[in-house]
């Protein structure tokens, strides 16, 4: 059933994410153009019209870059929580396996996009002499760091792909962060938009709250004996940061189960 | 087997109580009138036999289970407003209903809407609001369910439409099961109509064959209605 809610709220969000992805990389393309025959015109319209395209690449970039998450909140709050609920709740599917399949379809979603955006970025920049000097620049630097230690280049390794797992995760939990507002929101009797703008602050509050706290208490803890290098301080701390993200996105998600399961409210 | 039972049950929202004790039952192979004016606690009762709605005390069972994950299988609802996405065309329409249902006749819904003259790449978005009540109505009537609950299929479309949606539910519904229609055009339904509920301010005022009523009372549902609902 999970593999079925997938299917269609795959084709609901495509709709939209692909003609973005599309004009995307037709504004790139465009802007590349611009970049290398526009501006070089004496001809005030045609640097003018160079201008126009490059920022219309910028102005795409950042409206793909929203709009994954704009569908998120959009796609949760129609589809469950709107009228389309109706339907969507009566079929034989579990609340798990709902919120699960927004999560995953826009956890892909995102993953889709970062991609997307590099490629649009590489296209953009195919053949200028600027970016080609940038990037001559940083293989030239990785070339020299080839010479450094193994124990440096597994580290450097270990930090991105810590870094690329607490970006990933961060974006699940924020999915689940306004999941469970709209949920607790959605059960109130009126208001129900407003509620859940409150729910949301309210959870915001609450996890900075925790995590402020929980940071200051650390630095009064004594931890004998335990002498670690820096290098490792630095996975510790990111690994820490991991299992904090997965645990509020886990109370997150219980609260947007509790919520749709217990008090939902429909009009 | 009973098809839907409930037993004291009761619904508040806040302080108003929409359902205070209903107790009934449904029998398969029965289409059941769920009658009562406007705020009479029609909708709140589908609700809550689609677990839409949690009861604030007593219990609802359809075939015996409380309303879940394994009843959503067993029952069709027409919602009283249209939920179908109105992206999807006719065709992904067939296709979701299809995926989700194993219930679900693609035959007996394509014919219907080769009748209409609804092809399948035409959108929800693009229907008037009446032939997208009459497909919503479709896809609902397509399944062989145990129990069809249909909230105001008659509400707010004109008199030849009514003919149709009626025509539909009768045309098409599975005979072993139970049809509930919640309604208050009484006059419209009466003829299909084997049994009638009479629900006033959350309270169950009659359950009654539409026979009995006519033998014993010697008037029609619709006359019984205005009676019992006179203000």
């Amino acid at each position: 059933m999970l593999g079925k809610l997938m299917k269609h709220e795959f084709r609901a969000t495509r709709r939209v994410m692909l003609p973005l992805y599309l004009i995307l990389l037709v504004t790139a393309v465009a802007a590349n153009f611009s970049t290398r025959m526009l501006f070089d015109s004496r001809h005030w319209v045609l640097t003018t019209l160079g201008t126009l395209l490059v920022i219309s690449f910028g102005v795409a970039v950042a409206g793909v870059c929203v709009m994954p998450v704009l569908l998120m909140v959009q796609r949760f709050y129609k589809n469950l929580l709107q009228d389309e609920g109706y339907i969507m709740l009566t079929l034989p599917a579990s609340i798990h396996q709902h919120v699960w399949a927004k999560l995953i379809v826009s956890a892909a979603w995102f993953v889709v996009t970062v991609v997307v955006v590099i490629a649009a970025g590489c296209v953009m920049a195919f053949d200028i002499g600027v970016i080609r000097d940038f990037f001559e620049g940083l293989w030239d630097l990785l070339w020299e760091l080839r010479k450094l230690e193994a124990f440096y280049a597994f580290n450097g390794v270990g930090y991105l792909a810590e870094l690329a797992a607490l970006a990933f995760f961060g974006l699940a939990a924020m999915c689940l962060q306004f999941y469970a507002a709209l949920a607790i929101g959605h059960s109130a009797a009126n208001h129900k938009m407003v509620c859940s703008v409150g729910a949301f602050f309210a959870l915001q509050f609450a996890t900075q709250f925790l995590a402020s706290t929980g940071l200051y208490q650390l630095s009064f803890v004594n931890w004998p004996g335990w002498q670690i290098s820096g290098m490792a301080a630095i996975h510790v701390g990111m690994l820490v940061a991991l299992v904090c993200v997965v645990v509020y996105g886990a109370i997150f998600y219980a609260v947007t189960v509790y919520f749709l399961n217990r008090r939902l409210n429909l009009e | 087997m009973t098809v839907l039972s409930c037993s004291d049950l009761c619904k508040n929202f806040g302080r108003a109580a929409a359902l205070d004790g209903v107790t009934l039952s449904i029998e398969p192979g029965r289409i059941v009138g769920l009658l009562g004016p406007n705020g009479s606690g029609k909708t709140t009762l589908i609700k809550l036999a689609n677990g839409l709605l949690t009861p604030s005390a007593g219990s609802i069972e359809i075939c015996g289970i409380a309303p879940g994950r394994e009843t959503h299988n067993m029952v069709s609802y027409l919602p009283e407003r249209t939920c179908i996405p109105i992206w999807m065309s006719t065709g992904q329409l067939l296709d979701f209903y299809g995926d989700f249902y194993q219930d679900f006749r693609r035959d007996a819904a394509e014919e219907m809407l080769d009748h209409l003259r609804i092809p399948l790449t035409q959108t929800v978005k693009q229907m008037s609001k009446g032939t997208r009540e009459k497909v919503q109505l479709i896809m609902v009537m397509s399944r062989a369910a145990k129990l069809y609950l249909l909230d105001e299929p008659i509400g707010g479309v004109d008199p030849a439409t009514r003919d149709y949606i009626l025509s539909t539910i009768i045309g098409n519904y599975n005979p072993e099961a139970a049809v509930v229609i919640s309604t208050h055009l009484i006059a419209d339904v009466e003829k299909v109509l084997d049994e009638v509920i009479f629900l006033n301010r959350g309270t169950v005022a009659l359950q009654s064959s539409v026979d009995e009523i006519r033998e014993e009372k010697g008037m029609s549902v619709d006359e019984l209605f205005r009676e019992v609902f006179k203000c």
